[in-house]
């Protein structure tokens, strides 16, 4: 089965553009999150990847980054709620518990939960966009003539992932395929198994690379599609996003606060520093090709 | 192969003299004294048993030993004038390309186009010829419809042909492949065979193809290697190939030459064209068809696997798709069953139902107890000792049905490639019998791959065994009361026709046709035996069958 985060060869604005403009527009996303706090500006991030994976055409990473981002934020506020009893407005006292000591359920620390699970879940999904939809060999090959070795091992790594689970799946199979009476099979001798043969595997697999010539050290060539017509797009929406987030928390846009009482600014910097970020999500859209109306055929008279 | 297309005079796409070659830490040589010449265009088998040292042979050719995998290495390899033994593997590139038996790790990017691109660009080609070159050679091995695809949504055959075309992509002078059909069903390894052909007669690439069944690719070949415990054994025409491997390895000869041979023809030939051709000359016409023998259920007993209306869904990379749709099966005890069709008919699907890890969507599925092994019998083997492994009397009882009580000290990577097999099929069993009885149905999912004749024998005894409920050490009947069905899920029609009562043919998820193996496998061309395609007689499939036929009409 098929990883639903795993690159898909399609065509569209997000899939053909550079991978310096695609990480650079998926980054900038990234980056208002671990820039702000406010709740409202990381919803905005959040909905801005959302968006965009959907217009690139990513909608089972999406969906199933969602899923996970979700979970993880629910898991983070309650942790949080859990572990810190700061906040003045206290909304159930479940007395002592062991390790834990007193615990007192405050809405400050579950609206800080939150923040911090929506910064994960924005972050989570834009990089499954960007697993879902930039080309990992066109990253490589921007990657190689600055880095050949880091460019060597992330061929070879990103090459013996699927290898290694389909392997793993195989080891599961033949586990569960063993008689009743012969040893069972712990996680530990599977994962002692599966280690041993990826050592195999990418031994083979570094024999192809060394094939495919990887170790020559021949002039690079210039790259077929290195640049494409989206590429300004893109830059153009990374920096506007990057400016609008610096300009905004210079301004007081992130305005939030969690202890000793939440405070969540809703002013106009805030809003507009949501309403860009939000926007910043229609990046990917492609306009629909326009069809021309045929010229209506009308039978010919032949003339007499 | 004409003479024209075998370019004499140029330098030799491979000329290899006096090699010998140890492995790091190998206690014997795994090449001794080779020598041997391939003209440029020229087409050349590679035979021999399993680690002969074909492999090895290869390897030296393209640059890997001992630039990749070290060892001690004398004498001479020269690829298309390049010093392979000075030259690493990247820079003798341009001039061979290998293509080895696992597809999977034979592949590192992501999209086919980028996978086949890739060596052109390591090579410093501009993007232009880059692009014309990825179309040329893609259109040359019809895969175009693949360009666009990702490389972890491609089948074993499409794996296959994308990992040559990118050995093929810089137009080197020779080919190497290392048992490429082993993965693939009958239909898609005579294809690859054939198109091996047309890239060796219209672009002259040398080809050195090592494979186990000869009697798909002899007649392509120009000459014969064989490759016998890491010394050339023989080196000539498939003609005399086929002379010296009835006099000194039998293990080595085609089931067409083994029929000519048992009838007592002395010319042996190199294909079914050739057979068909001698057997004319002999007056040896097709007879009217006679009707087949119809081989009966083995009891009348009930079955002890029985499918209706199974369906089953699986995710195939891009979307769910049906892969066993309707099927209708009855397995009774006793039964030796092939279950054939070609890669992704729902084969390995079925079998993987009836031992429950897929679940149907629709039907119904019953069975009495099952013992499955998979394609990979090294996947059963986790521990260092083969008692370990299979604990007790049950484990102990395991053992003895695949007759390996003995080793149960040993470590299981210190067996052979049979032995490790039986006691990976051993630990499947381990439970599910009752006292000496086996389980109702014994299933094996490709078992041959990568056999050579002599263990796929060993296959068939230890079979008719769990079938026939024969001890396999003392050949004495043991004391169960129900044989076990044993079906195996296999490529190889001859395989099938040694082992096989009966063969069910899937196609697309449903049963294309089921009944006698001679029936079966005689009335097709993919799917029937060298024989029946020689002799075109129902129920004639096996070379002792199609020699008593030859005899009678020879008298």
């Amino acid at each position: 089965m098929r990883s639903p985060f795993a690159y898909k060869p399609q065509r569209g604005p997000l899939q053909d553009a550079s991978p310096g403009a695609a990480v650079a527009y998926l980054g900038a996303i990234v980056v208002v999150a671990f820039l702000y706090l406010n709740p409202l500006v990381l919803l905005a991030a959040g909905a801005a990847a959302t968006m965009a994976g959907i217009l690139a055409g990513a909608r089972a990473a999406v969906r199933s980054a969602l899923k996970m981002a979700l979970s993880l934020a629910l898991l983070i506020a309650v942790v949080n709620a859990l572990v810190t009893s700061r906040g003045e407005t206290v909304v159930a006292r479940l007395g002592e518990w062991p390790l834990f000591g007193r615990v007192d359920i405050t809405l400050e620390a579950i609206v800080a939960g939150i923040s911090y699970g929506l910064l994960a879940a924005a972050t989570i999904v834009a990089f499954a966009v960007y697993s879902a939809c930039v080309d990992p060999d066109r990253v490589l090959r921007a990657l190689r003539p600055l880095a050949g070795r880091s460019a060597l091992t992330a061929t070879l790594v990103s090459r013996l992932v699927p290898v290694a689970a389909a392997d793993a799946g195989r080891l599961r199979d033949a586990a569960a395929l063993r008689g009743p009476a012969a040893a069972p099979v712990g996680k530990a001798p599977l994962a002692r198994r599966l280690l041993a043969g990826s050592l195999d595997r990418a031994v083979d697999v570094a024999a192809t690379l060394e094939l495919r010539g990887y170790s020559l050290d021949a002039p690079r060539a210039r790259n077929r599609r290195s640049h494409s017509r989206y590429d300004r797009r893109f830059y153009a929406v990374a920096a506007l996003v990057l400016a609008t987030a610096i300009a905004g928390k210079i301004l007081g846009a992130d305005d939030f606060q969690s202890y000793p009482t939440v405070a969540i600014g809703f002013g106009p910097a805030t809003l507009a520093v949501t309403a860009i970020v939000t926007l910043s999500g229609l990046a990917p859209f492609r306009r629909a090709m326009k069809r021309r109306p045929l010229p209506s055929r009308r039978p010919e008279v032949a003339r007499v | 192969m004409s003479e024209l297309a075998i370019r004499r005079g140029a330098a030799p796409a491979l000329a290899v003299r006096g090699l010998d070659y140890s492995y790091p830490r190998a206690s014997k040589p795994a090449l001794v004294d080779v020598s041997l010449e391939i003209a440029p265009g020229e087409f050349v088998l590679l035979a021999g048993r399993s680690a002969s040292g074909k492999s090895t042979l290869l390897k030296a050719a393209c640059g890997l030993v001992p630039h990749f995998h070290g060892g001690e290495i004398e004498g001479e390899a020269r690829v298309a004038d390049l010093d392979a033994l000075e030259a690493g593997p990247g820079e003798l590139a341009a001039a061979v390309g290998y293509l080895a038996q696992d597809p999977e790790t034979q592949v590192v990017s992501t999209t086919v186009a980028a996978e086949i691109e890739l060596p052109l660009e390591m090579r410093g080609d501009a993007p232009t010829d880059r692009a014309r070159a990825v179309e040329e050679v893609a259109l040359a091995l019809a895969i175009p419809h693949l360009l666009d695809r990702a490389v972890d949504t491609l089948s074993g055959g499409e794996l296959q042909r994308v990992a040559l075309a990118a050995s093929l992509v810089t137009r080197p002078r020779l080919i190497l492949l290392d048992e490429p059909t082993s993965q693939l069903d009958p239909v898609a390894g005579d294809e690859l065979i054939w198109l091996l052909r047309r890239l060796n007669e219209e672009w002259g690439v040398a080809v050195l193809l090592a494979e186990h069944r000869l009697e798909r690719c002899l007649a392509a070949a120009d000459r014969v290697v064989a490759m016998e415990g890491g010394a050339v054994g023989f080196y000539g025409p498939p003609r005399d190939f086929l002379r010296w491997s009835n006099d000194s390895d039998a293990a080595l000869t085609t089931p067409a030459a083994r029929l000519f041979s048992l009838a007592g023809l002395e010319s042996l030939p190199v294909g079914v064209r050739d057979a068909r051709q001698t057997l004319r000359g002999t007056g040896v016409g097709h007879p009217p068809h006679i009707a087949s023998r119809r081989v009966p259920h083995p009891c009348s007993s009930e079955p002890v696997l029985e499918a209706k209306n199974l369906w089953v869904e699986l995710d195939r990379g891009e979307e769910m798709r049906d892969v066993l749709r309707g099927i209708d099966l009855e397995v009774r005890p006793g039964e030796r069953i092939a279950l054939m069709g070609r890669n992704g008919a729902g084969k390995s699907t079925l079998l993987r139902t009836a031992a429950g890890l897929l679940e149907a969507v629709a039907g119904k599925l019953s069975l009495d107890s099952i013992a499955l092994l998979t394609q990979n019998p090294s996947d059963y083997l986790v521990r260092e000792r083969v008692g370990d492994e299979l604990p007790g009397g049950e484990g102990m009882a395991a053992l003895r049905v695949v007759g390996l009580e003995h080793a149960i000290g040993a470590d299981p990577r210190d067996l052979s490639g049979g032995e490790r097999q039986r006691l990976a099929l051993a630990i499947a069993l381990a439970g599910r019998m009752e006292g000496e009885q086996l389980p109702a149905v014994v299933a094996l999912d490709e078992p041959t791959r990568g056999m050579d004749r002599a263990r796929k024998d060993d296959l068939v005894a230890l079979i008719r065994g769990l079938a026939e409920d024969v001890d396999l050490l003392s050949h004495s009947e043991r004391k169960a009361t129900r044989p076990a069905a044993v079906v195996v899920a296999t490529h190889d029609v001859e395989f099938a026709s040694a082992f096989a009562e009966r063969v069910v043919l899937l196609g697309e998820g449903v049963v294309i046709a089921d009944g006698p193996m001679e029936e079966i496998l005689s009335g097709g061309w993919y799917f029937a035996t060298e024989v029946a395609r020689v002799l075109d007689r129902p129920g004639v499939v096996t070379p002792e069958q199609g020699a008593a036929v030859l005899r009678g009409e020879l008298e």
